[in-house]
């Protein structure tokens, strides 16, 4: 059930990104909702759930973008989901602006990652200046975001399956 | 201990992650079946729930970007008309000039790609993430779109089919630095290769233009369809907008305007033509 929940709300935010969220462009950059599922698990419940919402997001992404190669966003939310995850540990999470700011750094750091990772795998075009306007863009939307996204994730993935979605 | 023991547990979670990533990536770099299944499996499930949801959430993208970039357009309007009468008077005066390349042409067996035949199509989607240089188009393999047909508007290139569904297909732009294209310069008739250098930047042409190689400003730069070229020739690209040497003194790097507008195009037409295998 909390498989399908979980594939179900992936699906909805990759509709939804690719439907609206990059139809609207801020001084030339998107948005990027898909990256939110890695970091509101993350920060709901931890590293390991965070890196395994991160890959199956990104591989939704990855089957259905054309420009980069299958992979390539699976690896990126990956690694931004289990950073993000990380901060559970070490965060006292008592202020709800605390998750916003989480996922204004976690977004950013997220973009970074994805423009390093475009850079070795020779996409050119993105390690560049741009991508500072693209990471600003992505932050502040996505910590506007990140309380409703916490709910969906709190949906999909409720607290007795914190740590089974790698079992499920 | 516990925590020990789960800290090693997340480390072997996120490095079997990392692992299935990178075999995916290398998959797909080897232009394995099984990645190209998954994406086409993707597809068919996928694009119909986002024509739906096109239809949906569209006039919302709409508003938005009316909203935020009225100005912009009021001033692309303005622009655009005044484009609009000197092509007018251009178009005169180049009719004569038409009737004699035509002539020219059919004595010398040589087919222009305006001759080409062709398939018009509607930009249905951008970029769907900030990592792409792409644009899908409502039209695919049903009107007989192929991969590595060359894609244009009424200004010149613009990119190349990468990918074909059946009602659906992807382009790849000039503006894409992966995308190299040979060249020829009207003025000189000299040869060379050029590159995109992303979103909204010119292209350049870094490769085949000696330093000795007289290139006047606004020189018209076309498709060279050299042999084995991927595109047709004599297709207009851009005119030159700057030029200099490169770093050891041996070549010519040439800045390059595109004709057509590759940031907001909303209609195109696929050439059906393949370079010779």
């Amino acid at each position: 059930m909390k498989t399908i929940r979980f594939a179900l709300a992936v699906f909805t935010v990759v509709v939804v990104q690719t439907s609206l969220v990059a139809d609207v462009s801020i001084a030339g950059a998107y948005g990027d909702i898909v990256m939110l599922v890695p970091i509101a698990a993350g920060i709901q419940h931890g590293r390991d759930d965070g890196a395994i919402a991160g890959f199956v997001a990104g591989l939704a992404l990855d089957l259905v973008v054309h420009g980069t190669p299958v992979g390539f966003f699976a690896l990126g939310y990956t690694l931004t989901g289990y950073v993000v995850g990380m901060s559970k540990a070490t965060v006292l999470r008592a202020a709800w602006w605390i998750p916003v700011l989480t996922a204004l750094a976690g977004s950013a750091l997220g973009v970074v990652v994805l423009g390093l990772l475009a850079k070795m795998l020779g996409l050119e075009g993105f390690l560049d200046l741009h991508l500072l306007t693209v990471a600003a863009v992505v932050a502040v939307l996505n910590s506007v975001l990140v309380l409703p996204m916490l709910r969906v994730v709190r949906w999909a993935l409720p607290a007795e399956t914190r740590g089974r979605l790698a079992a499920a | 201990m516990a925590l020990s023991r789960r800290t090693g547990r997340s480390r072997l979670t996120l490095v079997l992650l990392v692992l299935t990533s990178i075999t995916a990536l290398t998959l797909d770099y080897r232009d394995s079946s099984v990645v190209s299944t998954l994406r086409d499996g993707a597809a068919k499930v996928f694009n119909p729930v986002r024509n739906g949801a096109d239809h949906v959430v569209g006039p919302i993208g709409d508003a938005w970007n009316g909203l935020w970039h009225y100005s912009d357009v009021r001033k692309e309007n303005e622009r655009l008309r005044e484009q609009l009468d000197a092509a007018r008077g251009q178009a005169a005066q180049n009719q004569d000039a038409a009737q004699q390349l035509k002539a020219l042409s059919e004595l010398d067996q040589i087919q222009q790609w305006t001759a080409l035949p062709g398939v018009d199509a509607r930009i249905v989607a951008g970029p769907l993430t900030n990592f792409e240089h792409t644009l899908e188009l409502d039209k695919g393999a049903s009107s007989g779109i192929q991969p590595g047909m060359p894609v244009v508007t009424g200004a010149g290139l613009v990119g190349r089919v990468v990918e074909v569904h059946d009602q659906r297909s992807v382009v790849k732009l000039l503006s894409d630095p992966d995308v190299v294209v040979g060249i020829r310069l009207l003025s000189s008739q000299e040869t060379g290769l050029m590159h995109g250098t992303g979103d909204g930047q010119p292209l350049v042409i870094d490769e085949g233009i000696g330093p000795k190689v007289v290139v006047p400003p606004n020189d018209l730069v076309t498709t060279s369809g050299d042999d084995r070229a991927v595109y047709p020739p004599n297709i207009p690209i851009g005119v030159v907008s700057k030029t200099a040497l490169s770093g050891d003194q041996l070549r010519q790097v040439i800045t390059v305007e595109p004709l057509a507008d590759l940031s907001s195009l909303t209609f195109v037409k696929i050439l059906l033509w393949l370079p010779a295998p």
